[in-house]
């Protein structure tokens, strides 16, 4: 069953996705081992979107779906400009520490510990949908997809 | 939630989430810290990359001044989120026992 709640975009929507998340997770008997992971993706990414998306009011939907093994989940956001997640540079984690910057660290961690994740723009909506899933099985290596619209 | 206070002198004891909500909090306490300090992350369950910023912002400033950020205490989830970032390149780590 999907479960699917819309948040204010702010950073003060977090706790309650953190405890919507953990809602879900034991209506659905998701591992709550993944339980980190996910907050930390759903964090990254909605945090993306209220930081890049200022010309929007609306809320984000969050959908959040028991699979084997795992769970999906689907970020919705509506009136924005395309912000592919998926096309993002990884950051050069061997520079020294004067070099090092703190942006792009996000999607480039949750890149690494997601089974998949994919973008989809609707142009004539100007609607962006990111889908990810994890399972309990280490991933061997993300798959990023793109199917922009 | 998240709570970061003094505890024994040179330690710093955080405990809680390290989300992007609560980084202004965290940020303002580490900017007031000088010379070595060990982060005892032991009651830390998480942590994003708004506070992995934090850590980085602190570090650089510490570094300057001939001082350090040591993280102890560092759970598993944690460690993973480290390697993944580089900060086991910039960081002295303990790992959980």
């Amino acid at each position: 069953m999907t479960a699917q709640r819309s948040f204010g975009r702010s950073f003060d929507s977090l706790p309650a996705i953190v405890a919507f998340t953990a809602e879900v997770f034991a209506r659905e008997r998701i591992d709550p081992g993944l339980t980190p992971v996910i907050d930390l993706a759903i964090e990254e990414l909605f945090t993306n979107m209220v930081k890049y998306g200022k010309g929007s009011n609306a809320d984000v939907r969050i959908e959040m779906t028991g699979i084997e093994g795992g769970v999906e989940v689907t970020l919705t956001d509506y009136d924005v400009d395309r912000f592919d997640v998926t096309a993002t540079p990884d950051v050069d984690i061997s520079l020294p520490i004067e070099q090092r910057r703190p942006g792009g660290l996000g999607l480039h961690l949750i890149r690494r510990l997601l089974d998949s994740i994919e973008y989809e723009y609707e142009e004539a909506l100007r609607q962006s949908r990111i889908t990810f899933r994890k399972t309990q099985a280490e991933p061997e290596g993300a798959v990023h997809t793109n199917k922009g619209g | 939630m998240l709570a970061i206070d003094h505890g024994a002198p040179g330690i710093v004891v955080i405990k809680g989430r390290l989300d992007a909500a609560q980084s202004p909090a965290a940020q303002a306490f580490l900017d007031g810290v000088q010379g070595t300090v060990t982060l005892d992350c032991s009651g830390l369950e998480y942590i994003s990359s708004a506070g992995l910023g934090v850590l980085l912002k602190t570090q650089k400033r510490l570094l300057a001044t001939g001082g350090k950020l040591r993280l102890s205490g560092v759970n598993r989830h944690l460690q993973d989120i480290f390697g993944y970032s580089g900060f086991d390149q910039l960081f002295e780590i303990e790992p959980a026992r």
